[in-house]
């Protein structure tokens, strides 16, 4: 007799899979929990709109670590999100199976791979060493976050191309509508959820980014006054107090961090609730 | 009847393989033209041929002419200016899922550029009546074009395909994926359009076939078999193999 009936396997499988499942997001959750738990305290008004003062201190705020946060990831994606957008249009519609194509297809996959602490020393390099006379900008940092953004969006823009319908193609195609036309109006807008989906994640992604922003945009106390000069980040700005002796430094390094896991968390439930489900209509 | 399509010594491949071989056929103007025959006898490459699609096929190759109103559309045309003249509608209902009913009528219109907003409206009620949609779709012209039902779906691709105002409808398999009732409507739109426009419809039914048709082309293993008025090739097909195939004994 088996030692087991078919059904009793079938609710252990089941159960095993729930275990594991549970165990596997216990980490995230935990961490989100650890983070709201020691951060929250350092949350007031003043926290959010005061400049950073000297890291002792429990009165100093993260102002200007929250603009230039946004202020660089505005800039890298102002560049990046285009770029990556056309380099999936290229790799979706154009690039059939040549070996040029595979060639950047490859190269694509690979920029996706490079440690960002790279992309941040390429920057360096490139723009602080070379362009600025070793001054630190924030437009470097920009730069270094808009080359991790290409790929990102590349991909994304790339696979939900792929899975437009090729007989949506052949309705333009026999409608005697031009290629770039057909590409770009019909095929991106049906496409257009799953590109800003993969454009608002991306924008997720480089938040949490730190490397390349350390020799990059370096940090500012005080609130930006253009974009080529040293400018905050919340993520500078939480690997500097964490490494801080004072209380008062770490605590208010929660509270950054605390910021920076709700902006993250944010986007990918908006792109959850409300962009995904709304352009999965009519496929 | 005067011709409207001209076809002449028309070869066309798919790699090494001839999937069409050597076709002459005059088609008739303002006729409904059925092509029937079994699977992979050439018959959605001869209409592909029609409108140039074949050639978009990887490894497409096509020989010959296809001679409309004295003009070779192989004679060193834009195909896209072909298409715009010879309008497509598909097997399967292919609606553009991001724009709306009204939008889906005059995509092509639009995409075209140089009309004026309000012709447009207008272009689109016409067409959208034509096809007899109108009364079932007239709350509903800024809903997604996908939201509609299989047959009304396919209603609304042949009134996109009208609005460009075709000199030739093509017709791939129309009904094959639509219920009986739905089958029914576009067949009897089929009938109303022929008064203005020459229409090529490829059918795997048989029995549709002699519904709607005035000429009947039964294709076989590529080759155009037997082409003659509806009546004649149900009749008195001349050809053992058309006489078989109409009479369900392969296909």
């Amino acid at each position: 007799m088996r030692l087991l009936s078919r059904k009793h396997t079938e609710i252990l499988v089941k159960i095993l899979c729930i275990v594991v499942t549970i165990v596997v997001i216990s980490p995230l959750l935990w961490i989100i929990g650890k983070v709201i738990y020691t951060g929250l305290p350092a949350w007031n008004w003043n926290f959010f709109t005061t400049i950073i003062g000297p890291p002792e201190s429990s009165t100093s705020g993260i102002g200007p670590a929250i603009e230039g946060t946004f202020i660089m990831n505005g800039i890298a994606c102002l560049f990046g999100i285009p770029l990556g957008i056309f380099t999936g249009i290229y790799l979706a519609e154009y690039a059939h199976d040549s070996i040029f194509a595979s060639v950047i297809r490859t190269a694509v996959e690979s920029m996706a791979g490079v440690p960002s602490l790279i992309m941040g020393l390429f920057a360096a390099a490139l723009i602080v060493e070379n362009l600025n006379r070793n001054q630190p900008t924030a437009l470097a940092g920009s730069f270094a976050l808009g080359l991790m953004i290409i790929p990102l969006v590349a991909r994304a823009t790339e696979e939900s191309m792929r899975v437009v319908s090729n007989d949506i193609r052949e309705a333009a195609i026999a409608l005697g509508i031009p290629k770039w036309r057909r590409t770009l109006q019909i095929v991106v807008g049906i496409a257009s959820g799953g590109i800003i989906s993969g454009a608002l994640l991306a924008f997720a992604r480089i938040s949490g980014e730190t490397a390349p922003l350390l020799f990059t945009a370096y940090f500012n106390d005080f609130w930006p006054t253009g974009v080529n000069q040293a400018m905050a980040s919340l993520q500078v700005y939480i690997y500097n107090n964490a490494l801080q002796p004072y209380s008062a430094a770490i605590a208010n390094a929660w509270g950054a961090a605390l910021l920076l896991i709700l902006i993250v968390l944010g986007i990918n439930i908006i792109v959850r609730i409300f962009i995904r489900p709304k352009y999965q209509e009519g496929f | 009847m005067e011709t409207k399509l001209d076809v002449q010594n028309l070869n066309a491949w798919f790699h090494k393989k001839q999937a069409l071989k050597n076709i002459n056929i005059k088609i008739p103007e303002k006729q409904v033209t059925a092509i029937i025959g079994p699977s992979g006898c050439g018959k959605s490459t001869f209409v592909r041929c029609i409108n140039r699609m074949h050639e978009l096929s990887p490894g497409a190759r096509v020989e010959g002419s296809i001679v409309m109103d004295g003009l070779d559309i192989y004679g060193g045309i834009d195909a896209m200016d072909v298409r715009r003249r010879i309008g497509m509608v598909f097997q399967k209902p292919n609606p553009f899922p991001n724009m709306s009913v009204a939008d889906n009528v005059v995509a092509g219109l639009r995409l075209a550029g140089g009309y004026k907003n309000e012709e447009l409206d207008r272009i689109t009620d016409d067409n959208l009546k034509e096809v007899g949609l109108w009364g079932e779709v007239k709350d509903e012209l800024y809903k997604s074009g996908a939201s509609l039902s299989g047959g009304q779906q396919q209603r609304l691709c042949i009134a996109r395909a009208l609005a460009m105002k075709p000199e030739v409808l093509l017709m791939d398999e129309p009904t094959s994926a639509l219920d009986p009732l739905s089958t029914a409507k576009i067949e009897e739109l089929v009938k109303k359009l022929k008064v203005d426009n020459t229409i090529v419809i490829v059918t795997h039914n048989v029995q549709q076939a002699a519904r709607i048709s005035d000429m009947v082309a039964f294709f076989y293993l590529g080759e155009l078999i037997e082409f003659d008025e509806t009546r004649v090739i149900f009749e008195k097909p001349t050809n053992q193999l058309t006489e078989r195939y109409i009479t369900g004994r392969f296909g």
